[in-house]
């Protein structure tokens, strides 16, 4: 008897999986599948759906309305671009540097005890070593970020950026933590997930600049190489728990 | 689209801020809740919501009307909402009170009540709230927002891709990573990991 894993069991419970009828009908003669079940369904009805304030329209309106400026032709253009063609890059690569040097510094007296490798591919679970949570949230931004890199035609837009400078500072700690613990794939994934960002950070975004990022960045395998290394952190945390 | 969201759209491009009144009325909302679920605090959602009907303004120019403006500023809405839970969790103090003997408005500091020491069902209750923040606080933005719009209100997963800006199977992915993490956080209580 092929029992259900836990992935299929939450799509059936979601109504997101196409066998709906042959997981139920298993349901009924594997005990073991059953209790997964239920355990999942007592999960879904603890984290049900709390009621939602109801916003104050009229006074969210008058806060709103104060910040509206008018809209008219002019206001249109990108005026920000001219500023940004060589200002901009230059602060904020001396802001990165030096929040950079900082965090490093500071990170320099931590214990430098090492870690098992996690490999790149592969089908882990690849470690039972605790790992750090905030890398979680930094590979799920580095997804969006990539995904919105891959499926954007034309520039970037302001947002988009700002988020690729932030990570940028990020980025660069968890490269260093990641050659610290002798994960040296992960390493130069991360570190070639910094190449694009320090490219959409400081390049003077064009028509065409993305296409080019791209095509010399290859960001869509690189957004695998993230997805994988979400999986080996993924599976590394369901094995340490 | 809609004629009357067509014709407040084209009448804020002209310069008429107020038409955007119209917008705001239609959508505010289901914004704000849709951003109430992603913060997961009142405060955190209105703010999130007034970004994102701020920054869907500035953006109206650029807006291609192929799509519907609910489905754009929802997608901008929950963007923002990310952003923010992000930036709350960098900076973790940012709301926090302080506790002194007597509270102030001006120094942001509270005194801890001690007239509510109620009946135990109270205080199971309060357990219970308490657990369910701190396993929702351990799922990624990208996790929380896949999951409370699946579960909580019922989002359709492409739209919920669609918005996140991610591949239907990613957020698939994400929803299911939050339900397992969520399970294992009540692993100490009736219903987690057995």
């Amino acid at each position: 008897m092929r029992h259900f894993s836990e992935e299929e069991l939450i799509a059936y419970h979601l109504r997101e999986n196409p066998d709906e009828v042959v997981v139920s009908h298993h349901l009924e003669s594997c005990t073991e599948c059953a209790d997964l079940s239920e355990s999942i369904a007592e999960t879904l009805r603890v984290f049900s759906a709390d009621p939602v304030p109801q916003p104050d329209l009229e006074q969210n309106w008058r806060r709103l309305r104060g910040s509206l400026r008018v809209l008219t032709p002019e206001h249109r253009r990108d005026v920000g671009f001219s500023l940004r063609h060589w200002a901009w890059p230059a602060i904020g690569f001396a802001t990165a540097a030096l929040i950079v040097l900082t965090m490093l510094s500071v990170r320099v007296h931590r214990t430098n005890e090492i870690r098992r490798n996690i490999a790149v591919n592969g089908h882990g679970p690849l470690t039972t070593e605790p790992i750090d949570p905030a890398i979680a949230n930094h590979l799920d931004a580095a997804e969006r970020l990539l995904t919105e890199v891959n499926n954007s035609s034309g520039r970037l837009d302001n947002t988009t950026r700002e988020q690729a400078h932030t990570l940028l500072l990020q980025n660069a700690v968890y490269v260093h933590d990641a050659r610290d613990s002798g994960d040296l794939a992960g390493a130069a994934i991360l570190e070639n997930f910094g190449r694009v960002l320090t490219t959409l950070d400081n390049e003077p975004p064009t028509p065409h600049s993305i296409w080019r990022l791209r095509l010399e960045m290859n960001t869509s395998g690189l957004l695998l190489d993230i997805r994988i290394l979400q999986q080996n952190d993924d599976r590394s945390q369901g094995v340490s728990q | 689209m809609d004629k009357a969201e067509a014709e407040a759209i084209r009448d804020v491009l002209a310069g008429d801020r107020d038409a955007y009144r119209v917008l705001m009325d239609r959508h505010f909302c289901s914004v704000s809740r849709i951003a109430f679920r992603i913060t997961g605090n009142e405060a955190d959602a209105e703010e999130a919501a007034q970004e994102a009907f701020l920054r869907a303004y500035n953006k109206l120019p650029n807006f291609r009307q192929d799509s519907t403006f609910s489905t754009w500023i929802m997608r901008i809405a929950m963007n923002t909402a990310i952003n923010l839970v992000e930036r709350r969790m960098r900076d973790f103090s940012y709301y926090a009170p302080r506790i002194a003997d007597e509270p102030s408005a001006t120094e942001h500091t509270v005194r801890i009540a001690d007239t509510q020491a109620g009946p135990e069902a109270s205080l199971l209750h309060r357990e219970a709230i308490s657990l369910r923040q701190a396993a929702m606080a351990e799922l990624t933005p990208m996790e929380r927002t896949a999951f409370t719009l699946r579960h909580m209100e019922d989002v359709p997963m492409a739209e919920i891709a669609a918005a996140l800006n991610v591949t239907s199977n990613s957020a698939k992915q994400a929803v299911f990573r939050a339900v397992s993490k969520l399970r294992r956080s009540l692993t100490p209580i009736a219903g987690g990991l057995r």
